[in-house]
């Protein structure tokens, strides 16, 4: 008699250090933004792990004088690159400090989805209203009109 | 249910609107047609200011607190007047640059946690009172109050309180000394109070002398030389939400009169 213990049929895809990971703000905090890894490429993740971007993984320039409330917010979704596998706490480190990097999708208070018009502003397309955000400047190729 | 048309917003003010009320605005002639931008935005003459319960949208303001609506004209150079709501409301929500008075409810290594009446209980670092540095630590226990304002207030995060100005100041900022009666009263009662040349106040203080201290979250503090005297004026306060002018004045000339 043979035991033999089957998992699922496809091996769970991990995110390496370097790899670009598409994720979901869920909170943020003075000091760092918590987030859901939901993509890993383009490869959808059947669980998200949990990742961390600190205050000083936020942007490559003035690193000091970065504030999170005005890069982030929870429910954005965020392109970020894995720069460390984590701590105990299976946190995987991320790091939006690349051009290519941040914001690719906010909401406005509206509801509405807002549209970048610099490296830090979004506008919403109702009422007007700018926002900070630390955008992400797609390729042109994989934007979609 | 039926669907709101749009009134005039000129129609309303000074009227109880509902959530839900569509407010129109009047075209403006500078605009030629163009949808009216409000409030951020380009600097234009005849920009309007939509203040708290009220939000923008669309053809006009959406109202989302009911209450009176008020409007100030416009005056000069400040834009094109601005419409809000006074509403009644016990609940305080933290506002950034806010004015209140919290309880210490923990001190966890260079953080006090204070309970300033909100959903979340805001954080104060020892290093925000005048004078403070990592030798020199403020004498700060449980159980405190604290006269202080927001650093940091939005829906987001943690709310931060500091007791310090923008110059490093105190400007009456900090731990609320001893004795003294802390009590609740509504937020609409609190405005009232603040305003300037406010009659309860001038009236309340030819009675006796005393402190007093008003924070946004609907807290008041009060000190007068006698228990019983601080009593008298906390009453007076709490029953000036729902007296009227006469009322107040006879019951203070009663007291005046002992």
């Amino acid at each position: 008699p043979v035991v033999s213990v089957v998992r699922d049929a496809e091996s769970q895809l991990l995110p390496d250090v370097g790899a670009v990971v598409t994720c979901k703000v869920c909170s943020i905090n003075s000091r760092f933004a918590k987030v859901h890894i939901l993509y890993i490429g383009s490869t959808p993740l059947k669980s998200t792990f949990r990742g961390t971007i600190r205050r000083e993984d936020i942007r490559a320039t003035e690193k000091d004088k970065v504030e999170v409330y005005k890069s982030f917010r929870p429910g954005d979704i965020v392109l970020a690159k894995v720069i460390s596998l984590g701590d105990a706490q299976s946190n995987y480190l991320l790091s939006t400090a690349e051009n290519e990097l941040g914001v690719v999708v906010a909401r406005s208070e509206a509801g509405v989805p807002m549209v970048p018009i610099s490296w830090c502003e979004m506008q919403c397309p109702r009422t007007h209203t700018k926002d900070f955000r630390k955008v992400a400047r797609v390729q042109p190729q994989f934007l979609q009109t | 249910v039926m669907a709101a048309r749009g009134v005039p917003a000129e129609a309303c003010v000074g009227q109880l609107v509902l959530p839900g009320d569509v407010l129109l605005l009047p075209a403006h002639p500078d605009e030629d047609g163009e949808r009216l931008r409000l409030g951020a935005g380009a600097a234009r003459r005849g920009r309007l200011l939509c203040g708290p319960g009220l939000r923008r949208g669309g053809a006009g303001l959406t109202v989302t607190k009911c209450g009176l609506l008020r409007h100030r004209p416009a005056g000069g150079g400040s834009g094109g007047g601005a419409f809000w709501v006074d509403s009644q409301q016990k609940r305080y929500v933290p506002v950034k640059g806010d004015h209140v008075i919290g309880i210490v409810t923990a001190k966890t290594g260079d953080l006090f946690k204070v309970d300033v009446g909100g959903s979340e209980q805001a954080s104060l670092s020892y290093l925000a009172f005048e004078g403070a540095t990592k030798r020199n630590r403020p004498n700060v226990q449980v159980g405190d109050l604290i006269y202080g304002q927001f650093l940091v207030a939005n829906k987001d995060m943690e709310p931060e309180l500091v007791c310090i100005d923008s110059s490093g100041r105190a400007s009456g900022m900090g731990v609320i000394g001893q004795d003294g009666f802390l009590f609740k009263v509504s937020l609409g009662l609190i405005r009232k109070l603040l305003a300037p040349k406010c009659e309860i106040i001038q009236e309340l203080s030819q009675l006796y002398p005393f402190e007093l201290v008003l924070g946004m979250n609907g807290r008041i503090w009060v000190k007068a030389k006698t228990v019983q005297q601080t009593l008298i004026i906390v009453n007076i306060l709490e029953a000036c939400e729902y007296m009227t002018a006469e009322q107040r004045k006879q019951a203070l000339a009663k007291l005046s009169a002992n």
